[in-house]
């Protein structure tokens, strides 16, 4: 009975969207988008171009916002001819608006048609991509309300099923699209967890089949899920097991290496963490368009930056985007540089529950060894000599016994150039070196070696046309033949040629 | 079933009693483990009755503490791994176990003083509590503080901390963790000083008396002037200005190469 009850709302807001779209047309419907979108796969499918079943995908997003039953209904009766059983099985999972609206249905359904360019007369059932397209369709609207989850969850099982008896490589695209769906449902039902052994079932036919954005998308959704339930183990188990497929799109690519930064940060590994946030960065969309993946990666890069014993740069937290969202972050990049003890506490203790919801505490609490680094640093520059009670008093430190310790860990570490003199209770700080060692190759080369990463990553990131090369290696073929017709023609002609003055000889 | 019943009081009885009887939990543990995996409870899987696996729960829980005193490590490693089906996977179907955090917290003292340090962040974030709260548990917080004063370098609260441990059985990973920290204080010593007199260096160690300071000494290899009372540690490093040669050679040829490529 409850979805009966909580179907009325959604009624209400189905009729005046019928009424809104009859009163002005200018714009296409939700519903003509949708059958010009199976259009466009069913070209994808027989020109066998993955473009257009992207270009499709594309509008995903804008799309879902419009969609409601009648859009779908409306899409599906005019994409499907009229005694088709596909179209009786999605029908039955788009339920039934109201019998006045239904028969206002009918009564729009005509104009609608002609308005669409698509052909009239649909004799045949569109490709099965167009029907996991518009069940895509259906989850997501699903989705957008509490009370259909569990529906979506039934129509995810089927649709999974569905796909993995049919294994078609043209399906693919949409296939990566559906996994998402698939997550969400699992999600906002609550029972992500559950989701797992799914996934990897899928993961594993997927990349046996080679289905290489099935795959991306699926280790996302596992590694989502993993760190999720913080199970960071499984998860660089995960990674170190998998492949990421190098011809996966730009978004998938960018959060698989979210999740490996976050894993190898966890794992105290902050140059690889830096190195694949970086990339995350390079690869996310635009901000403005993803302003939400944009500031988590930014939060978490400036934290490894800071671990790393890196200051962000100033302009990162002017940025329109970031500027909000990263100010807890920039009181602690600010405490760090100071290398004040008492005020990274505080702002600790005053952004603790931000820092907690986007799970970089620990991450961050990790940063008081640095602080305190910084700080002897900063002494060690100042004065050439100073006792151990002021360093004390200076760093806040508990006692003195402890900064001797502390002192004789950052010149082990090789932090500060320097000695204790124990006798004296002081920290003698050795000159600074003139900065011509081998060390200094050393940085140069990691730097070198960065440039040339970057170069490297934006070559492999930019997109050509799919077999664009063989055109070319046909037309080089065919000079080739040309090239070698014509030499044999010469040997040839050159024989007669001097087949003839022979002959002349023998004359 | 009835059995495994029994076995199971008798174990709960010897593990209470003081002195705890190891051999005979030994003895018991084993036969209960057999009993476990032929009532399908050691590693469960399907439909089991929740009270089943409560009941297999604290029998690997008591194993878990019986390795650490009959301090067997590796056999404390198998049996908290087996324990984590019934902490992640049956967490929300069992009650909690007052059991659960201590051993936790053992468990991160074991990746401490094994060193294993990445491993030991990997399980702090895994540990169901929110980041935050973490301090507030005294079986966690515990572990936690030795790390980061381990990291920053206050090894004397280290020390002073030996005595605060919240659970028996945590003092004994103490001895093993003051070993590290002293190698750990010795290396400092040795980079951050020319030279210590005797009576400083033992309290700087840790050391009671000064024969285990001269045994420890010998060990690292120290000039120790016994008329003056000092340490000389000899210094090393200073003659280090060699030019790598094969790493700059590899170096350059790496750059022609993505050069070429680019190129």
């Amino acid at each position: 009975m409850a979805p009966d009850i909580d179907m009325k709302p959604t009624d209400d807001v189905n009729k005046d969207d019928a009424e809104s779209s009859e009163t002005k047309v200018v714009p296409p419907s939700p519903t003509a988008e949708i059958k010009t979108n199976v259009a466009l796969i069913e070209r994808a499918v027989s020109t066998l171009e993955p473009r257009f079943t992207h270009r499709v995908l594309k509008t995903l997003t804008g799309l879902r916002k419009k969609l409601d039953w009648k859009v779908l209904r409306d899409a599906v009766e005019g994409v499907y001819p009229a005694d088709s059983v596909t179209k009786k099985e999605l029908l039955a999972w788009i339920p039934e608006v109201t019998d006045e609206g239904s028969t206002a249905t009918m009564d729009i359904d005509p104009p609608a048609d002609t308005t669409t360019p698509a052909p009239k007369p649909t004799t045949q059932d569109p490709v099965p991509e167009a029907e996991v397209y518009l069940r895509l369709l259906i989850i997501h609207r699903f989705l957008a309300s509490p009370s259909t989850y569990q529906k979506a969850g039934e129509l995810v099982h089927e649709i999974v099923d569905k796909m993995q008896v049919w294994n078609r490589r043209s399906m693919d695209p949409v296939a990566a699209k559906v996994w998402y769906a698939v997550e969400r449902a699992y999600e906002l039902g609550d029972e992500l967890a559950n989701a797992r052994p799914l996934f990897l079932a899928a993961q594993r036919t997927a990349s046996l089949r080679h289905d290489d954005e099935t795959q991306a998308s699926l280790i996302n959704r596992l590694l989502r899920s993993y760190l999720s339930y913080n199970l960071y183990s499984q998860a660089d188990k995960l990674v170190s097991k998998t492949t990421f497929p190098t011809s996966a799109g730009n978004p998938q690519y960018a959060r698989y290496h979210y999740y490996v930064g976050r894993i190898k940060a966890v794992q105290l590994n902050y140059s690889a963490a830096h190195d694949s946030l970086q990339q995350a960065i390079r690869r996310a969309p635009l901000p403005t368009t993803a302003p939400g993946f944009y500031q988590a990666v930014h939060k978490l890069s400036v934290v490894v930056e800071l671990l790393m014993g890196d200051i962000p740069d100033r302009s990162l937290f002017r940025h329109p985007v970031l500027e909000k969202a990263l100010s807890g972050y920039f009181e602690i990049v600010k405490a760090v540089r100071t290398g004040s003890l008492s005020q990274f506490q505080a702002t600790l203790a005053t952004y603790a529950s931000q820092f907690e919801s986007d799970k970089t505490y620990t991450l961050i609490s990790r940063l008081r060894q640095n602080v305190i680094k910084t700080g002897i640093r900063r002494l060690s520059l100042s004065y050439s000599r100073i006792s151990l009670r002021d360093i004390c008093v200076k760093l806040h430190l508990d006692s003195e016994e402890d900064a001797e310790y502390i002192v004789g860990k950052a010149i082990r570490d090789g932090v500060i150039e320097g000695r204790i003199v124990h006798e004296k209770g002081w920290m003698e700080c050795g000159g600074q070196k003139g900065g011509y060692g081998p060390e200094v190759a050393e940085v140069f080369g990691r730097r070198i070696s960065y440039c040339l990463e970057l170069h490297n990553q934006s070559v492999k990131a930019m997109r050509y046309p799919l077999n664009a090369h063989r055109k070319e290696l046909a037309d080089a073929e065919g000079a080739r033949e040309r090239e070698k017709e014509l030499a044999k023609e010469i040997q040839e002609g050159g024989d007669v040629d001097e087949e003839e003055p022979g002959l002349g000889d023998g004359f | 079933m009835s059995d495994l019943g029994k076995l199971y009081r008798d174990l709960q009885q010897s593990f209470a009693a003081r002195p705890c009887d190891l051999k005979k939990c030994g003895t018991l543990l084993a036969q209960l483990k057999i009993g476990l995996i032929t009532a399908g409870l050691l590693v469960p899987h399907g439909e089991v009755n929740p009270k089943d696996l409560e009941i297999a729960r604290d029998i690997l829980e008591i194993g878990a503490f019986w390795s650490i005193r009959s301090k067997d490590i590796p056999s404390f490693d198998r049996y908290f791994s087996q324990l984590q089906t019934f902490y992640n996977d049956y967490g929300p179907v069992l009650s909690k176990s007052p059991r659960e955090f201590p051993i936790r917290g053992l468990n991160l003292i074991r990746l401490l003083t094994q060193n294993r340090i990445a491993d030991f962040h990997t399980t702090l974030e895994s540990l169901p509590l929110p980041a935050d709260s973490l301090t507030s548990n005294p079986f966690i917080s515990h572990p936690i503080n030795l790390e980061r004063w381990l990291m920053e370098g206050s090894y004397s609260k280290v020390w002073n901390a030996r005595e605060e441990a919240p659970a028996e059985e945590y003092k004994f990973f103490v001895d093993s963790l003051m070993g590290t920290i002293r190698n750990e204080i010795a290396s400092c010593e040795e980079t951050a000083y020319e030279s210590l007199p005797l009576k400083d260096a033992a309290t700087l160690l840790f050391f009671a008396s000064q024969s285990e300071l001269l045994a420890f000494a010998k060990q690292r290899g120290w000039q120790v002037n016994l008329t003056e009372g000092t340490i000389t540690f000899s210094r090393k490093g200073e003659e280090k200005a060699e030019i790598p040669k094969e790493k700059l050679i590899a170096a350059n040829l790496q750059y022609a190469r993505e050069l070429e490529q680019i190129v």
